[in-house]
């Protein structure tokens, strides 16, 4: 069989744009643009019916989480810089809800290399300035001659892999898990059409296999021993699906469920660690930037 | 036919679309989540300060309401105290008067009981003496109513009564 991984779908071409030429409109924007909703909703319901004192669960999670923020960026970058949290706020919420959209079946924005693209060079940009405004543009650019001038161009390209590096670590991990998804996808695939025809090939084989899992399934329930009652469950479920397929009702029954498991790891955990890790950097690389 | 981008597609489009998509994002974010909770934990902050300064203000005034009052049971007590130690030195001038008194009147009754004593007792003596000259005049005139001049008897009636006096 075929896997094959793309990135995100075209849904329409202009041609002729003054400046771009062609332009193609993405699924990013429009999942960016779901994911935008979804996160001012979210703003709009956590920002509403807010009270001093005698505050609901609601609002106790929102301050909750607004402070927890505060606590996040100050204890990175001192207190100097809380104009930048709603900034690295808005990047950090973004990031996980982009990266979380995908458990529903919506294209992830960040499986875009231009989404986390675009987040990094804004964040460039900050670093750039705060640089800038430390030391002065003169020694900024005479910075890029140290030690030696024919270092320079290694300078330069330092200088512009901050964002490119940033961006690259996001995307590369929301890539992975999109790719090993997809690979365990095929592989449940190959071996459900592998089990099921064999299975499937005969209504007495499956009508076999289901007897086989049931007998020790009825047994284990009665005798209270879980392993049998499970094993012969398994069993028993996997020739009464065979039977469907006699049946003529074809299914690729084991992607059900199963690529949950992987998807735990890779979407839930990889992509809440991405943005935390993409808000951390933001943080550390401005703090570090503006000097002491 | 459905169009697919490459996997790691450069897309200029999508690039600007997704800086605009920030900002804007982070615009509504601001305003609609981000400043509302900020401005509620301040006014809980100033609510806070506020009750701490008010609480600290009454509790200045109870601690000025408990100095007035202990500085007027001060007050009390020592007015309490002087009059308690006046009335006690009063009652000891006036017992020590009363004892005066007492004493002076008792002795005054001695002494007048002993010159009314004294008095008594000259009456008395002075009494017997008449008594007893009458009585020796009458025994002497009727032994030496004839031997004796008028002269002589009162000479002897009064040798007589002044050893007799002297015996008494």
């Amino acid at each position: 069989m075929e896997i094959s991984i793309t990135g995100a779908k075209v849904l329409a071409t202009i041609e002729n744009v003054p400046l771009f030429g062609t332009v193609q409109i993405t699924q990013t924007l429009t999942a960016s643009w779901l994911v935008m909703l979804i996160i001012t909703g979210l703003c709009i319901w956590l920002g509403s019916g807010l009270r001093v004192t005698n505050i609901s669960r609601k609002q106790a999670v929102a301050e909750m989480a607004v402070t927890s923020l505060l606590k996040f960026v100050r204890g990175n970058m001192g207190t100097g810089f809380d104009h930048y949290i709603p900034l690295i706020g808005t990047i950090f919420i973004t990031s996980v809800v982009s990266n979380l959209i995908s458990l529903v079946g919506v294209w992830s924005p960040t499986a875009d290399l231009m989404t986390e693209l675009a987040w990094a060079l804004v964040v460039f940009v900050l670093i750039t300035y705060h640089k800038i405004k430390s030391s002065g543009i003169l020694s900024y650019l005479k910075g890029f001659l140290d030690p030696i001038f024919v270092l320079a161009p290694i300078n330069v390209m330092s200088e512009c892999f901050t964002p490119i590096s940033m961006a690259c670590r996001h995307f590369g991990n929301i890539l992975s898990g999109t790719v090993i998804g997809t690979l365990i996808y095929g592989a449940l695939t190959a071996a459900n059409s592998a089990l099921f025809g064999l299975l499937g090939s005969s209504m007495y084989v499956a009508i076999a296999v289901t007897v086989l899992g049931v007998i020790p399934a009825v047994l284990g329930y009665t005798r209270k021993q879980k392993k049998l009652l499970i094993v012969g469950a398994i069993v028993a479920i996997l020739g009464v699906l065979a039977i469907f397929t006699n049946l003529g009702a074809t299914y690729p029954w084991l992607t059900v469920g199963i690529p949950a498991i992987p998807s735990l790891y890779f979407d839930w955990f990889g992509g809440c660690i991405q943005a935390f890790i993409f808000c951390a950097l933001t943080t550390l690389f401005i703090k570090q930037a503006a000097g002491d | 036919m459905e169009l697919y981008q490459s996997l790691v597609a450069v897309n200029p489009v999508t690039l600007i679309a997704s800086i605009c998509n920030l900002f804007i994002q982070l615009f509504l974010f601001k305003k609609l989540f981000w400043d509302k909770i900020l401005n509620i934990l301040d006014q809980r902050r100033q609510a806070a300060d506020q009750e701490i300064s008010d609480a600290k203000a009454a509790h200045a005034e109870a601690d000025a309401i408990k100095a007035t009052y202990e500085e007027n049971m001060r007050q009390a007590k020592e007015k309490a105290d002087s009059i308690l130690m006046n009335a006690q030195k009063t009652a000891t001038l006036r017992s020590e008067e009363i004892i005066g008194q007492a004493q002076a009147a008792a002795a005054q009754i001695k002494s007048k009981a002993s010159a009314d004593i004294a008095l008594e007792k000259k009456k008395a003596i002075n009494d017997a003496k008449n008594e007893i000259s009458g009585l020796a005049m009458a025994i002497a005139g009727k032994v030496v109513a004839r031997e004796l001049t008028t002269a002589d008897q009162a000479g002897m009636i009064d040798r007589f009564i002044d050893e007799l006096g002297d015996n008494v």
